[in-house]
């Protein structure tokens, strides 16, 4: 019996140790039959396997019987999975596919500066927003040292190779906001209602963007909130400027965060000598909120932002001799609420609604504006990955615009202007990979606006070739087209206008290395059906007509290195532009008064570890900007001295979790002009009177202390400001 | 009575061959690891995390391999690379269990080698995520020496620039060192590695 045990024992032993072998061998090769190294090849489920040599050859014994399945996998590829007779598995070839989504593959770069967590290559990091010297929180100001942009001061907002500034849309979480400026009047620049806090990705393109974008005819700004916010906290903020205030709850599945700030510049205009003359300071008081729910295969987020902001001054005008009042209230709410999730094999859905609503009452002089806006859209997306070298997407937009102005001069006017657009829109596009690299997108937008009673459809289209490891080229095509303005389309009767149009040729080639990005852009823009009017301001009784055109071509040149120096991060940015209109009341082509020909910016930063402080300075440079002057025969003639702005900003590290933060812009007190307004009428000697217009300060000042209190004792506000 | 013997002679025969090959399998997986043949070694745990699909421990070493050479790697695309496949190791782990205090110090010590290769980029994204992971690794278990030591380090690395007080984290790494001293895996597979770091975090602790 005990031998019939130890037989049997034996047997068994024998079974798993010298149990039939058969030997598994071949070669892994690339698509190009080139041998991969490395490879970890194996039977699922069974320690049998090996790593393929430096010939991509592989050799290994296995226990396994029958039918299994054969592994090979390595991360540049996609993992080859084959059913397979043990048996009979020698000398074979395993060619692998290459994954287009590794990290190295080509991305269609044409138009786009990217900037966060998804970007591939960032021309700007999350951080770049809040510590870059000069832009003081504003997302806007910092991406004024981008290329493709111009610097027009007593404006603030963004212009964008030779477009207006409304010719730039803004979108959060893909909707559009209607109204992404802060409330201003004449010459004093406004800010983006947006502080960077809540957003972990930004997308900025200058032209030939995707189908998905519509109703902007130079470019578009993609803000995205973050998913997750990082911890429970308490921002507070004290600044010379106001209070701010914040709060991150997070929970399993959910979290909230809120922000709300109270701005008063009075303190900062009784210390910086102001160009003006104010009654009531700047004073703002806003507040943003955002929820987030995650499901299991989306997520869902509400943003709210409501703002009020207020102020009263007096300004000089050449065109009387006492300076002109202006008071000015805005209030105004933002909703936006958007889900986006998975669904079957390879669906994505994203799918949203905004609505933006926004009051202004001016007192002018002796006259009353009041204006009423109620924007809103509602968006559904959904793509589909039919393959990794192939998405399809297609969607659909839905536009409501009712705008009601009423002007009274509180002598004998007193009218109403306003108007009711609708627009729908349909779209669909195509992502083609056909290698790892050459990408192509091809798409068309069509829309109907029932204000205007007309269809369009624009096609876009773009392609991109990576030449080398570092190197690639794309080239983008679109046509582009907006509804008119409002201070047209207020009054608009009989479908009179026509959307605005414009075609973006776009060349561009990117080289990156690890700390390095160089970019440079060629673009011609071609604008036609621009409005023209033939009185001197706009007016009810202005005679309109839709056949203006221009044109804008240039150059966009981009370096960031962080590798010069250790700690030192910098970039370069240069635009070149030559672009001229006919357009407004022009009487020939010229170029508008926003174009400077030459702008070039320069940012650095410089961590110095033993101050605890990250110091910065930004300068920005513009050539002079034409300018109408009456008095000579020659539209647009005159010319502005060139522009230049020196800021510097310093963050102290006090303890990890509290900050100072001092900034003050164009150090140099640089006497900066933008232009000049002529009088209506010539005085007695016949000549035309000019008045300069200025920033409304030589200098901004800011001094700020940032509290965090959290549990993660590293979590500080360098981040917001 | 000869035959339920025969059978369980035969059973603990059947396993003590499965252990045994799960052993060699592992020991040899460490043995390239030892050698330096990291990619070698990766594969060879990624192998045995196919063949074992109730351990948790082959896919926790293969995020460990890949994260550690991260850490002396140069070359950013290639870390990419290492990180990828580190998390997606880590992942196939965490979905099965979600209450595994070394899980979330690997997670830690993977965003940790992200915070490295680009601080100024990284830092601000993964910090509090690598404090989140530090703190559920310690409620998980309050004992795990990498968790308290990990939480110290990474706070200490960072204390030059951002001045936080070192006193209290370094009395974390005094008490790491202790719990690392009572501290028994719980398989020979187990992770028990940080001593030797925690040592010399003390020492520079002392200057």
């Amino acid at each position: 019996m005990t031998t019939k045990l130890l037989f049997t024992i034996s047997i068994l032993f024998f079974t798993t140790v010298i149990f039939a072998q058969n030997t598994i061998s071949g070669k892994v090769v690339d698509e190009k039959g080139k041998p991969v190294p490395g490879a970890n090849i194996y039977i699922d489920g069974t320690y049998d396997g090996a790593t393929s040599s430096e010939t991509g050859e592989f050799s290994f014994e296995t226990t396994a019987e029958g039918n299994q399945f054969i592994v090979v996998s390595f991360l540049l590829y996609e993992t080859f999975k084959k059913e397979i007779d043990v048996a009979n598995y020698k000398d074979q070839t395993v060619k692998l596919r290459e994954n287009v989504n590794a990290l190295d593959a080509v991305v269609i770069t044409a138009g786009t500066l990217e900037s966060g967590d998804k970007a591939r290559v960032s021309v700007l990091k999350p951080l770049d927003i809040v510590t870059t010297a000069g832009s003081a929180g504003n997302i806007i100001a910092a991406l004024q040292t981008l290329p493709g942009t111009q610097t027009v001061g007593e404006d603030g907002r963004l212009f964008v190779r030779g477009g207006e500034a409304s010719e730039t849309q803004t979108f959060v979480d893909g909707l559009r906001v209607a109204q992404p400026y802060g409330a201003t009047t004449n010459n004093l620049p406004t800010r983006s209602r947006f502080s960077p806090f809540l957003f972990s990705g930004i997308a900025f393109s200058t032209g030939g963007y995707s189908a998905e974008y519509g109703e902007a005819l130079s470019s578009v700004l993609l803000l995205n909130t973050q998913d997750e916010p990082d911890q429970n906290k308490t921002d507070i903020a004290l600044m010379t400027v106001g209070l701010g205030v914040g709060n991150t709850q997070k929970w399993k599945k959910s979290s909230f965060s809120i922000n709300t700030n109270y701005i008063n510049l009075a303190p900062y205009q009784a210390v910086i000598p102001q160009n003006v003359d104010w009654n009531n300071p700047y004073q703002s008081l806003g507040g943003e909120a955002v929820y987030r729910y995650h499901f299991e295969r989306g997520i869902f987020k509400l943003y709210a932002a409501f703002d009020s902001e207020k102020f009263d001054l007096n300004q000089k005008n050449v065109n009387f001799t006492d300076p002109i009042r202006t008071d000015l209230n805005n209030n105004n709410f933002y909703l936006n609420g958007s889900y986006k999730g998975d669904f079957g094999t390879g669906w994505q859905l994203t799918t949203g609604i905004s609505y933006g609503y926004s009051k202004n009452k001016i007192k002018y002089d002796i006259n009353d504006v009041d204006t009423n806006e109620n924007a809103a859209q509602l968006k559904l997306k959904l793509r589909k990955n039919i393959s990794n070298y192939f998405k399809l997407s297609f969607g659909a937009d839905y536009f409501i615009t009712k705008f009601n102005e009423n002007f009274k001069d509180n002598v004998s006017i007193d009218v109403a202007n306003g108007y009711d657009s609708n627009i729908a829109a349909f779209y669909t596009e195509g992502d083609i990979l056909f290698s790892k690299n050459l990408a192509m997108k091809v798409g068309a937008r069509l829309s109907n606006n029932s204000l205007l009673d007309e269809t369009n459809i624009a096609p876009r289209a773009s392609i991109a070739y990576k030449v080398s490891k570092t190197s690639q080229f794309s080239f983008a095509y679109g046509d582009f087209s907006q509804t008119p303005v409002v201070d047209y389309i207020k009054y608009s009767k009989y479908h009179q206008f026509e959307s605005e149009k414009a075609q973006h040729y776009i060349l561009n080639y990117q080289f990156t290395r690890p700390g390095q990005t160089f970019r440079a852009e060629a673009y011609y823009k071609d604008y036609s059906n621009l409005v023209q009017y033939d009185t001197r301001d706009i007016a009810y009784n202005s005679v309109f007509n839709n056949n203006g055109s221009g044109y804008a071509k240039g150059l966009d040149l981009f370096w960031r290195d962080s590798n010069l120096l250790k700690h030192l991060e910098y970039w370069v940015s240069y635009s070149y532009i030559d672009s001229e209109r006919q357009y407004k009341n022009f009487p020939t082509m010229a170029t508008p008064n926003f174009v400077a020909n030459h702008s070039l910016s320069i940012v650095t930063k410089y961590f110095i570890t033993d101050w605890k402080s990250q110091i910065g300075f930004t300068n920005s440079y513009s050539s002079g900007r034409p300018y109408n002057d009456p008095n000579q025969t020659q539209f647009m003639n005159g010319k502005t001295k060139s522009y230049n702005s020196l800021s510097f900003n310093w963050a102290y590290l006090l303890t990890t979790q509290k900050i100072l933060y001092f900034s003050v812009s164009n150090v140099l007190g640089t006497q900066n002009v933008f232009g000049y307004d002529y009088a209506k009428t010539p005085d007695a000697n016949g000549i035309y009177n000019r008045q300069a217009v200025t920033p409304t300060a030589d200098r901004f000042f800011f001094v700020g202390f940032f509290w965090t209190i959290s549990d993660n004792k590293n979590e500080n506000q360098l981040k917001n400001l | 009575m000869k035959r339920i013997i025969t059978l369980i002679a035969l059973f603990i025969v059947a396993i003590s061959a499965a252990q045994t090959q799960f052993e060699q399998g592992m020991g040899k997986a460490f043995g390239l690891w030892k050698e330096g043949k990291n990619s070698e070694a990766s594969a060879m745990f990624e192998r045995i995390a196919s063949a074992e699909k109730t351990s948790w421990l082959p896919n926790y070493y293969v995020a460990m391999v890949n994260t550690t050479a991260a850490f002396s790697e140069k070359d950013p695309t290639k870390i990419d690379l290492m990180l990828t496949k580190a998390q997606d190791a880590i992942d196939v782990e965490m979905i099965k269990d979600q209450s595994n205090s070394e899980l979330y110090v690997i997670q830690a010590l993977l965003y940790t080698a992200y915070v490295v290769a680009d601080p100024m980029t990284n830092a601000p994204k993964y910090s509090s995520k690598i404090m989140e992971a530090y703190a559920k690794a310690k409620t998980l278990n309050p004992n795990n020496p990498r968790a308290v030591f990990g939480e110290a380090d990474y706070q200490l690395g960072g204390a030059k620039w951002t001045g936080v007080d070192t006193k209290p984290l370094c009395a974390q790494v005094d008490k790491a060192i202790e719990l690392f001293a009572t501290f028994k895996p719980e398989t020979p597979f187990s992770p028990k590695w940080g001593l030797d770091r925690a040592l010399e975090t003390q020492k520079s602790c002392k200057k």
